[in-house]
């Protein structure tokens, strides 16, 4: 995850404005990548690299709030800040509503948008790690044996080895075997790291139900 | 004295008298000369009367014979006044005709004098009382046929074909004068000429033993003759009343007309005025009669006229004068006004006039220039409210191009600020900002010469530039009211010459029509923006949308003032709008379109190169 850096989507339908904007953001360092239309974006856009959608409301064809529902339904988390040429409260309320950034008017203050732009890069490497570490903790949790995996509820449950033991009909011994092995699979030290890590891969909901 | 001498001597008075009248006619009138004629006609017949009178009161053969012999020269006169007489005024067209028996009549009286007593006798042996009725005695003839006499009866043969040959004409050719003419004159004649000849024959081949009696068939030409000739007077002083009553009108319907009117001869004076003249020119009549037509015009366009004159001469129809350029006159203050002439030319004996029909129309331009001036007032009005509609289109338009002037400015500050600078950049992107400042420059001066309020400026125009500008004055609005735009521009196209505020305001003007009328939709608004070339060579503008379309009812109406189809709509957008294209020579109408919607149309007339 770490060796791509992430890229700032821009798409306005205004080419000289869209220039300027890249040229903005390119000052401070960002990658940036620009579009003249939505339907550019849609087809040249990789959504599952980690960047953020700087995007102008008012675009021909497909609107910014039509993107914006359209990525939504595709299950892209690529935050979205979105740029107007009005205060257009009902579109920035929609826009809100549907998880976007930000929302500036133009014309643009640079810092504004500069930070508007590092939040939502923020926010979506948080997302992107976010996402990568559920994947992880998912491969960690399909490679661990039917057996183990019982242990492991057990142990996001809070039940001691030997209670565990006795739910499994086992010996405390072997539950301890299989602890050993699951934390080792898990990649977790302490068992409070363990339950953290259970709990933001929903372990314990699952098993539940 | 008897009856048959009171007669003859009424029969000869009547003839000089009625001869004598003619005479003085033919003095008033010396291209007359049928009156001439008629004059040696009833003259000829006078001094035959006398003789014929003497010839019935003769004692003695000798002095028959010798009556006989001078009464045959006013007999030939009269013959050969009637030959011409005939020849003129019936219009005969055989001139032998007329030089055959002139000339047999001219023999016969040569012959009259040198062969026999007379013509008729080789001698007159005895005179032969009659007993007329009321017991009155008159001598006729007994003696010797002279054969010559066959040479004048020829000649009145003759007399007799010329006469029905040149009734028959004069009747053929028709009309009812001709033909009365032809009966009257031409009838009396053969009538008594044949009577004439067949009787003076007869008694001179001695079938008949009577006294020769001519003078009353003579009488009888004289009075047919002279009848006809009066008809043709009193039609004359006839004709002379009508013209008068026509003059009279005529005098009276151009003092009527409101008009001022002038009648130009060929050499450019005025021969008539009428009081309207007087009035627009300022001039009394007695100081434009006789005087040069080119007083009444500016000192600058006398010269010139002098040669239009002679131009319109050339080719002279009823029509307007320079319809092409703007006509003044010039009044007796010296005072210049406009005004509208139409000419037309009158062809007469007396030479070609020009009747000139002027009117003042100083009053009419007044109104037109405050009509221009209202309707471009409100034209801006509208202008400045429909602005006030698209405020928002407009205020992001020009904030385009300040977003990114801002955004590269920023930029540049910061590619500065890093070190070492970044100054590669800089050219780039203050070309950049001098493209922004431009586009944000012109949106804001067609701004402000469409809101300014000036007189609208005629210039030559690239409509597809117009509605282009247009299009783009509305991008914004068009996209924040979710319409696709598109657009079909022929090339080629004439100029058009006009004000480009006006028709951007009308093109504006119907593209908001356009979408108003798609606000109930949903979905598929689409705005079509097509220009073309007419049949005529002219240049339209469709705007079509794909709304409802505009009810059957109000097709023809939406141009009309506060006729709208719309809740809160005033209705004073379309009016404006053909009030615009009006003052352009074009027109405007709308059509409702075979799949949805309507369209408006401009049609614009291509601008004369």
């Amino acid at each position: 995850m770490g060796d791509l850096a992430p890229t700032v989507h821009l798409v306005d339908d205004d080419p000289d404005l869209l220039k300027a904007l890249g040229r903005l953001l390119e000052s401070v360092g960002m990658r940036v990548a620009t579009y003249l239309s939505p339907h550019e974006f849609l087809e040249r856009c990789d959504r599952n690299a980690p960047g953020c959608l700087v995007l102008d409301l008012a675009l021909p064809g497909l609107s910014g709030l039509e993107l914006q529902r359209t990525l939504e339904q595709q299950g892209s988390t690529l935050p979205i800040v979105f740029l107007t040429g009005r205060g257009d409260i009902e579109a920035s309320v929609q826009a809100m509503k549907h998880g976007a950034t930000d929302f500036l008017t133009k014309p643009i203050d640079d810092t504004r948008l500069i930070a508007a732009v590092h939040e939502a890069l923020a926010k979506g490497q948080a997302l992107h790690r976010a996402s990568a570490e559920r994947e992880r903790v998912s491969r960690c949790l399909a490679s661990l044996t039917e057996r183990e995996r019982q242990v492991l509820d057990g142990i996001v449950a809070g039940r001691l080895n030997k209670q565990i033991a006795a739910d499994l009909g086992t010996a405390e011994k072997t539950v301890k075997f299989h602890r050993g092995n699951l934390m080792r699979k898990m990649g977790v030290r302490v068992v409070a790291d363990l339950v953290k890590l259970a709990e933001r891969a929903g372990v314990g909901s699952t098993t539940r139900t | 004295m008897n009856w048959v001498e009171i007669v003859w001597i009424v029969m000869s008075a009547a003839s000089l008298t009625l001869g004598f009248i003619h005479l003085l006619v033919w003095f008033k009138q010396r291209s007359q000369y049928a009156h001439l004629l008629f004059f040696a006609v009833a003259a000829s017949a006078t001094a035959f009367g006398g003789c014929e009178l003497a010839m019935m009161r003769s004692q003695s053969p000798a002095d028959y014979a010798t009556t006989l012999r001078w009464a045959h020269v006013p007999l030939a006169m009269f013959v050969l006044a009637i030959v011409w007489f005939v020849h003129f005024y019936l219009e005969a067209r055989r001139l032998w005709l007329a030089w055959a028996t002139s000339g047999f009549r001219l023999a016969g009286l040569a012959l009259n004098f040198v062969t026999g007593a007379n013509i008729n006798f080789r001698e007159v042996s005895a005179l032969d009382p009659h007993m007329l009725w009321g017991g009155a005695v008159v001598s006729g003839p007994v003696g010797v046929a002279n054969p010559w006499a066959i040479v004048p009866q020829i000649g009145n043969a003759l007399l007799l074909v010329l006469v029905v040959d040149g009734s028959l004409t004069l009747w053929r050719r028709g009309g009812s004068d001709a033909r009365r003419r032809a009966t009257v004159v031409g009838g009396s004649l053969v009538v008594s000429i044949a009577a004439i000849a067949g009787f003076a024959a007869l008694v001179n081949v001695g079938l008949v033993h009577a006294p020769t009696i001519v003078m009353p068939s003579v009488f009888l030409i004289v009075l047919a003759m002279g009848y006809e000739l009066g008809w043709d007077m009193i039609a004359a002083a006839q004709l002379a009343a009508r013209l008068r009553t026509s003059e009279l009108r005529f005098r009276a319907v151009v003092e009527a007309v409101p008009s001022a009117i002038l009648l130009v001869d060929e050499k450019g004076a005025i021969t008539l005025a009428n009081a309207q003249a007087e009035a627009v020119f300022g001039y009394p009549r007695a100081e434009l009669v006789a005087r040069p037509v080119e007083m009444l015009m500016p000192q600058r366009v006398r010269e010139p006229h002098v040669g239009l004159r002679g131009t319109y001469a050339s080719d002279p129809r009823t029509r307007a004068m320079g319809t092409r350029r703007e006509l003044f006159a010039c009044g007796k203050d010296g005072s210049e006004f406009p005004v509208e002439v139409a000419l037309s030319p009158m062809a007469t004996d007396e030479g070609f006039f020009v009747l000139a029909s002027v009117v003042d129309i100083t009053e009419r331009r007044r109104f037109e220039r405050t009509t221009a001036l209202q309707r471009d007032e409100l034209a801006h009005m509208s202008r400045v409210a429909m602005l006030g509609e698209l405020s928002g289109s407009l205020a992001h338009e020009l904030n385009q191009p300040l977003t990114a002037i801002l955004s590269n400015a920023q930029a540049a500050q910061r590619f500065l600020a890093q070190s070492p600078p970044r100054v590669d950049k800089l050219a780039e992107i203050l070309s950049d900002i001098v493209k922004s400042d431009h586009r944000a420059g012109a949106v804001i001066q067609r701004l402000r010469s469409m809101l300014r309020k000036e007189e609208p400026q005629r210039q030559s125009l690239d409509i597809n530039d117009v509605v282009e500008e247009s299009l783009r004055l509305m991008r914004s609005d068009l996209l924040n009211r979710r319409v696709v735009v598109g657009h079909d521009f022929a090339d080629g196209l004439p100029a058009v010459h006009g004000d480009r505020n006006q028709l951007q305001q009308v093109l504006l003007n119907f593209m908001m029509n356009g979408c108003d009328a798609m606000d109930g939709r949903e979905t598929d608004r689409r705005l079509l923006v097509r220009t073309q070339r007419t049949a005529h060579g002219n240049v339209e503008v469709c705007v079509a949308d794909s709304g409802a379309g505009i009810p059957l009812a109000d097709l023809n109406r939406i141009f009309e003032p506060f006729v709208t189809t719309k809740s809160n709509g005033l209705g004073m957008g379309l009016a404006i709008c053909r009030s615009i294209v009006d003052a352009h020579g074009g027109r405007l109408w709308a059509t409702n379109n075979a799949d949805s919607g309507a369209t408006l149309h401009i049609e614009l007339p291509a601008q004369r190169s």
